[in-house]
């Protein structure tokens, strides 16, 4: 029994099953050397794998050099695109391709400027270059395997496994393809420099150049290179095999020369076997000793129709309409043009595509070559398909199941394996399209099978995705659960009287919602109470716990009917308080002032809108709401009450102007709740007693500038307490509808104290405001002092404020009632 | 007597002998769950629309395997709907929903208009929208099932449905042979 090498050597071969042998019709194309076509003006490179493995280097207008890159990669099976001649990106964009379906794919359309100058190369040789330099080296000079598929060859040069047996193909089986025949007769020496190169790079045992016996010459031509190359002696030999269609595929191939079969889904590799075609290893050559990228390659322009059959070299990208022009291409109509030879091609759907790198053959067939399609008739089950099928499947089944659109009974019968080969539909009496049906079914499955990917892929996402939901779910009530036991512990440290404070508060709250009719206003309760919930702040449950102190203290000093006495108490038990009473009589000092307003404010703040940027816009928002309300407010209006104070109006005016003028958008808020203060204020007037307001004026003018004078201060957390007292202010309004007397309310918002002031007179109201705003003056200088730097705080305390009004209504409410 | 008292205790030996055997096949042999709803949902196709009333693919499989209309599914069509027909031995039923296209679509949002609401992103079942509050989002094409779920609560309306391009690699070699199957399947009538 002789080794596999031996027989090798010896040259023995093997039978490929099945098999076909269709007229020959190579001589057409294969009696004159390659020969080159006249530049065309236009190229078409396509450049799919760009958004996926790569990038574009150039863009619309650029020039480019001939061999230049276009695409920058990264990626195993990446393969750069070069420019096949020099000249101008006219444009990038979708263009149809190379292919069955003539789908567009990104392309960029190069104008050649005629010069065809080169970029700078760089030749090598073997010695000066490692192994993985020489890879890298054919991979960017994009080298695919030019026997039709288009594989990257860097792949396939580098493999996992050892390397026994290289096969370099020169088979060429179709029946009307010569490119392979005429470039081994013409470049015979440049292919084995490129076995030489492979050689080094693999290191296999055995080198065998199989070529069918219907190209003797190309054979010679071979052999007569090997003899001249210094290549090892008994490495390489050039093995002459019978012609029979189609030996030239890659498993049948191995069979043929080794006798072994290559498994079902496995790859040549895997047997310690590569195959190149003889093309590619003219295209590794010229990478590597002459430093030239794959920019051409040889076609067989062949057919009846064609002028000028033969071999050209045409660069990349040519359009198979200028090729076709240039060689005389009879056009006749529903002329069919077929990429690849007539077993394996397929028919172009338009001619404006371009050359790839597996594009070996143009057929143009006349009528006599290729008979029309003709109608497909029932399968008779003779069996010729069984036998003629060279991977040993039972086409009869794969149709009968392909037909029926079974496709994975289909898939059962290793449909996968079929090579497309086309030997099936040239036996079938019956004329049926039988590889047809095994593409439909092919591409049938490949969609089924992506399918399932994405669904698995979506299923994975969606438990991923209730996983993410659950865990914050669970994160959330966690939280709301630690912050509820810390407030439970808070509320256990504390005092007694917090207790008492937060029991007082609720029966405030609740007296207030029952007695409130306005359904804002207790909304309005209600969110702060939620807000003083969800705080966790320690901070904020202390303020509350005084603010209920300071509350009560008032309280008892107002029992007593000594006002003096409450405010200087106020004063004495700590600033938060002193910030509620100033808070307070900032927004009674406003009041007063709006209380003299006349339609002219809004109209005046609005100039002043305009000049500020977008966030105005809700200023403006404010502002036309104030005019509303205004309006509604205005036929209950009592016009002797706005008319005695046109110098406060302005002057307010002015206030507001200059408020917003700074530019700094947040206070246009300030403005806006200012205004809008301003219009409930004015509707306030209608029910108030005129002469009680009367003597106010000049608290008012201190306290807008006051206002002002705060907010340009500070910053935009300011804005915000000014917001919180304008909310206040509304709370207060919806209260003052239920009061009686509007004095007794205005005053019982002055004083914590409520009950005893019924009875008091102008003159003492005056005092006190002014008393208020002076201690508001000193509490808003300490809290300039220490708010600015802490920030956050500030915001706490416009929420106190809000608060504890809010609170204070309800209580005056409350003793409305009373 | 004495027959009878052996007829009893070898009864009595055999029940307790098959008692313990059943007892450990039970143990050993427990299936969890019910299979039928991991193949029920393996068949479905996992866009998780909600189309069908259940929250879900899965919940839609544990409907069908307890006896639920197997033709819900507008996303998997007639085709799924016959696989689950076939794997559940019922009679098939044709789609109650109105017969949707089978062209694959996916969610598209038109990037100037979106305002960043963060709405559909809650919406999406596979957290295929990538963006954050008043920030612009944009959907990630290869996870989107185009469920259309997402379309619903956007309050600017710009998330487009596109029907998914064709390119090289999902194309359907079908696509150009369908005239030519035509002509067959009314040749294959005139000669019956």
């Amino acid at each position: 029994m002789l080794t596999i090498l031996e027989q090798l050597d010896k040259g023995s071969l093997w039978q490929s099953p099945g098999g076909i042998h269709p007229p020959q019709l190579k001589t057409l194309s294969n009696q004159s050397a390659i020969s080159r076509l006249p530049l065309a003006k236009r190229f078409v490179v396509p450049v799919p794998l760009v958004g996926e493995q790569a990038t574009l280097t150039v863009t619309v207008g650029d020039k480019v050099l001939k061999g230049q890159i276009l695409t920058e990669g990264a990626g195993f099976t990446y393969l750069p695109v070069h420019a096949p001649t020099s000249g101008q990106i006219i444009a990038i964009k979708q263009h149809a391709t190379n292919h069955p379906s003539s789908l567009p794919t990104l392309s960029c359309i190069i104008e050649a400027d005629g010069q065809d100058t080169w970029c700078d190369l760089t030749p090598n040789s073997l010695n000066q270059l490692s192994k993985p330099q020489i890879l890298d080296k054919i991979k960017q000079a994009g080298i695919a395997g030019m026997g039709g598929a288009a594989f990257p060859s860097h792949v396939k040069l580098n493999p996992a496994s050892e390397i026994d047996l290289v096969i370099i193909n020169g088979i060429e089986c179709e029946p009307y393809i010569t490119s392979d025949d005429r470039l081994m007769r013409d470049h015979s020496h440049e292919i084995m420099s490129g076995v030489g190169v492979i050689n080094h790079l693999l290191n296999p045992q055995r080198i065998i150049i199989a070529i069918e016996d219907n190209k003797p010459e190309a054979a010679q031509a071979m052999q007569d290179a090997l003899n001249r190359s210094d290549l090892p002696k008994g490495v390489v030999r050039v093995t002459v095999i019978p012609t029979k269609y189609p030996s030239g595929g890659e498993k049948q191939l191995i069979q043929i020369i080794t006798g072994k079969e290559v498994p079902s889904g496995a790859i040549p590799a895997q047997l310690g076997i590569v195959v190149h075609n003889v093309g590619t290893a003219y295209a590794i050559q010229e990478a590597i000793y002459q430093g030239k990228p794959l920019i051409e390659r040889v076609v067989t322009l062949t057919g009846e129709h064609i002028g000028q059959p033969g071999n050209y070299w045409l660069p990349i990208g040519t359009t198979v309409a200028d090729a076709l022009q240039s060689v005389k291409f009879i056009e006749s109509a529903e002329q069919k043009v077929i990429v690849g030879g007539p077993m394996m091609g397929y028919a172009l759907a338009e001619l404006d595509v371009p050359i790839l790198k597996g594009t070996n053959c143009l057929l143009v067939p006349s009528q006599n070559e290729i008979a029309p399609d003709v109608d497909e008739k029932a399968c008779i089950r003779c069996g010729e398909c069984a036998v003629a099928c060279p991977a040993l499947l039972l086409p009869q089944q794969l149709f009968w199941h392909a037909k029926a659109e079974e496709y994975d009974k289909a898939a059962s019968f290793n449909l996968k394996d079929c090579i497309e080969c086309g030997c099936c539909s040239y036996v079938c009496p019956s004329d049926i399209p039988l590889v047809e049906y095994y593409r439909v079914a092919k591409s049938a499955l490949k969609i089924e099978a992506e399918e399932k990917r994405q669904a698995e892929q979506a299923k994975i996402r969606f438990e991923t995705r209730l996983q993410r939901l659950e865990d914050e779910k669970n994160a959330r009530e966690a939280k709301a659960k630690e912050a509820a036991a810390k407030r439970q512990a808070n509320m256990k440290s504390s005092d007694k009287d917090a207790v008492a404070a937060a029991m007082a508060r609720i029966a405030a709250k609740k007296a207030q919602v029952t007695t409130a009719p306005s359904t804002a206003s207790s909304t309005e309760t209600a969110t702060q109470t939620s807000q003083a919930v969800v705080d966790p702040k320690k901070a904020a449950v202390n303020a509350a716990i005084e603010r209920a102190k300071a509350k009560k203290a008032a309280q008892a000093s107002a029992a007593r009917n000594d006002t003096l006495d409450s405010t200087s108490e106020s004063v004495i038990v700590d600033d938060k308080q002193a910030k509620i009473a100033a808070a307070v009589a900032r927004a009674k000092a406003k009041k007063a002032a709006q209380i003299n307003q006349t339609d002219m404010v809004p109209t005046e703040v609005e100039p002043s809108t305009d000049i500020i940027d977008d966030k105005k816009a809700r200023v403006a928002a404010a502002v036309a709401n104030a005019k509303a309300k205004k309006i509604t407010k205005e036929n209950q209006t009592d016009e002797t009450a706005l008319a005695p104070q046109p110098t406060a109006e302005i002057e307010s005016t002015t206030d507001i102007e200059a408020s917003t003028d700074p530019i700094d958008d947040k206070k246009a808020r300030v403005a806006a709740a200012v205004a809008k203060a301003k219009a409930k204020k004015l509707a306030q007037a209608n029910q108030t007693d005129v002469t009680i307001l009367a003597p106010h004026p000049t608290t008012d003018i201190e306290s807008t500038t006051d206002l002002e004078a705060t907010t340009d201060l500070i910053d935009d957390k300011k804005a915000r307490v000014a917001v919180a007292v304008a909310k206040a202010k509304a709370k207060k309004l919806a209260q003052a509808n239920q009061a009686d007397e509007a004095d007794t309310t205005i005053e019982s918002i002055a004083n914590d104290s409520i009950t005893a002031q019924h009875t008091e007179t102008p003159p003492t109201l005056k005092h006190e405001i002014a008393s208020g705003s002076d201690t508001r003056l000193i509490i808003n200088d300490d809290s300039a002092a220490y708010l600015t730097p802490e920030q956050i705080k500030k915001a706490k305390v416009a929420a106190a404020v809000a608060k504890a009004k809010a609170k204070k209504l309800a209580k005056s409410a409350e003793q409305e009632e009373h | 007597m004495t027959s009878i008292l052996i007829a009893v205790a070898v009864l009595s030996l055999l029940a307790l002998v098959f008692g313990v055997i059943l007892g450990f096949a039970s143990k050993k042999f427990k299936v969890e769950g019910n299979p039928v709803i991991d193949q029920v949902e393996a068949l479905l196709p996992q866009t998780q629309c909600g189309q069908c009333g259940y929250p879900g693919c899965r919940p839609y499989a544990e409907a069908i395997a307890n006896g639920d209309h197997i033709n819900k599914c507008p996303p998997g069509g007639t085709a799924t709907m016959e696989k689950i027909a076939e794997l559940m031995g019922v009679d098939q039923e044709p789609l109650n929903a109105e017969a949707q296209s089978s062209v694959k679509k996916v969610a598209y949002i038109r990037e100037d208009e979106c305002i960043g609401c963060t709405k559909c992103i809650q919406a999406c079942p596979v957290d295929a929208i990538l963006g954050a509050g008043k920030l612009m989002h944009t959907v990630i094409a290869k996870d989107c099932t185009g469920c259309d779920l997402c379309v619903e609560p956007c309050p600017v309306d710009c998330i487009d449905m596109i029907p998914l391009e064709t390119t090289l690699q999902n194309w359907d070699w079908k696509l150009n042979t369908i005239p030519v199957k035509v002509i067959h399947s009314e040749q294959e009538e005139q000669a019956c």
